[in-house]
């Protein structure tokens, strides 16, 4: 029996309180900062050499869609009413709007040193120490809307930009490609600054602090970021009905991208699952 | 957009970290990890350790901006060493063979590592910031600086990226 992912605008104060409490749970167990340092090593850009599985590549969205059932399992483990919400940031755009609440996952960062000072993640409460940061700072940090300079959320056109694009994704299969859903939504832009942060990426910018850095899983806001991307994947199928994940074979031996990125049935690292045992995943979960 | 270059230090002017640091024990959290798809890792982590080892290796040079074009002293064209927002900001470029191109850089940030990537394009990440890449080392090492908070330091040690350097076209199994 399949479970349902909600926006998280849709979730009852139960349902949020027990959301939290799973996090807060699985954290003090260790496990969440297992998730953490995944996602770290996992990262490897796509002007290095090596196997890309999860960012720049095609198996950006298989590979974060499996990175979320195994945090839902882990929390599921804990409490099974839980499951991941999502944020849809086309709509909750502003630093005080939803999922930046109280009983969610708390406020901005103060001004002093983005320090997130309200909800259950804030460091004075206890339960929410960072251990695998990218810098000395044991508190979770966030800049909303970039202070500094600031920036939006995408839009709901932006996002209609990249689900029109009936192609999951081109050769070169990296951060270059202007064709392809997949590069589109993951929000590599050609360009210098502002214009070249896109959906995905952009969203990571908006939040700021531990979210723009290699260590961003430490906020909780990475999972509702991510089910929203996540989201996005099974919309554009339901759009380009046949539309398939690419490439269906590996590149061949002297391509530049042999080895690096995963074809539609090969495994992806860590797991033992392919792209496309991940296409159809309405046996798990929908969102509603 | 950040506007100007940051003062010239002539003599420390460093901030010194002014809030609480170490929380604990970097690697300590794990209770016992459920077995399954992570616990891999342990061991990989353990393999790889001595490269990380390799951290960086601070450079005694004058506090004054240095930015070198040619690489006929050793340390390769667009080294720079330079004070940017009170924070000292030094690059080497290094030998390697871990991006494509073969160029690496070490780079710190108040004498910590800030561990940079490249990307397809030429362009640099660094781990302060992911999502978002410069024309140059220089530019990412600033852009990484304007994203730390007052007096906030990056680790001693830097995280452990893309460790997972499978070479090999094959490795990873195909099921069909």
């Amino acid at each position: 029996m399949a479970y349902t992912r909600k926006n998280v605008s849709a979730l009852t104060a139960s349902e949020r309180r027990r959301f939290v409490n799973a996090l807060l749970e699985i954290k003090r167990r260790g496990e969440y900062d297992e998730f953490v340092r995944l996602h770290i090593e996992y990262y490897t850009a796509d002007g290095e050499q090596g196997l890309r599985a999860a960012h720049m590549t095609p198996s950006f969205l298989p590979w974060h869609r499996y990175f979320l059932l195994e945090l839902e399992r882990a929390l599921r483990r804990v409490d099974d009413s839980v499951t991941v919400p999502y944020w849809d940031w086309t709509r909750d755009r502003s630093a005080t709007s939803l999922p930046w609440t109280d009983d969610l996952l708390g406020g901005n960062g103060r001004p002093s040193d983005q320090q997130v000072m309200t909800g259950p993640f804030a460091y004075a409460g206890g339960r929410w120490t960072v251990r695998e940061g990218v810098t000395d700072r044991p508190f979770l940090t966030r800049d909303l809307g970039r202070a500094r300079a600031p920036i939006d959320l995408p839009t709901r056109s932006d996002l209609d930009g990249a689900l029109s694009d009936g192609v999951y994704d081109v050769a070169p299969w990296d951060s270059t490609v202007s064709r392809g859903f997949r590069n589109k939504l993951e929000g590599w832009g050609a360009g210098r600054g502002s214009a070249s942060w896109r959906l995905h990426n952009r969203v990571h910018r908006w939040v700021g602090g531990a979210m723009l850095g290699g260590a961003s899983v430490n906020d909780p806001a990475f999972w509702l970021h991510h089910a929203f991307v996540d989201l996005q994947w099974t919309r554009w199928q339901q759009l380009h009905p046949g539309a398939r994940y690419l490439p269906e074979q590996p590149p061949a031996p002297g391509d530049p991208q042999w080895g690096r990125v995963i074809a539609r049935h090969q495994t992806m690292p860590p797991w033992d699952v392919t792209p496309a045992s991940l296409e159809d995943v309405s046996g798990i979960y929908r969102y509603v | 957009m950040v506007v100007g270059v940051g003062e010239v230090a002539i003599g420390g002017q460093r901030k010194e970290t002014d809030g609480p640091t170490e929380a604990g024990p970097k690697e300590a959290a794990g209770p016992a990890r459920p077995a399954g798809p992570f616990t891999r890792r342990g061991l990989l982590r353990a393999l790889v350790a001595p490269a990380f080892a390799l951290a960086v290796t601070p450079l005694v040079v004058a506090s004054r901006s240095t930015h070198t074009t040619a690489g006929g002293d050793g340390q390769g064209a667009g080294a720079f060493d330079e004070t940017y927002r009170g924070r000292r900001i030094r690059g080497v470029p290094v030998a390697g063979t871990r991006t494509a191109g073969g160029e690496q850089w070490r780079v710190t940030v108040d004498g910590r590592p800030l561990h940079l990537m490249r990307r397809a394009d030429g362009t640099w990440l660094s781990v302060v910031d992911h999502y978002g890449s410069h024309a140059t080392p220089l530019e990412a090492a600033r852009a990484a600086v304007d994203a730390l908070g007052p007096g906030e330091q990056l680790r001693r040690q830097p995280l452990a990226h893309g460790r997972h350097h499978h070479t090999g076209g094959g490795e990873h199994g195909v099921h069909a």
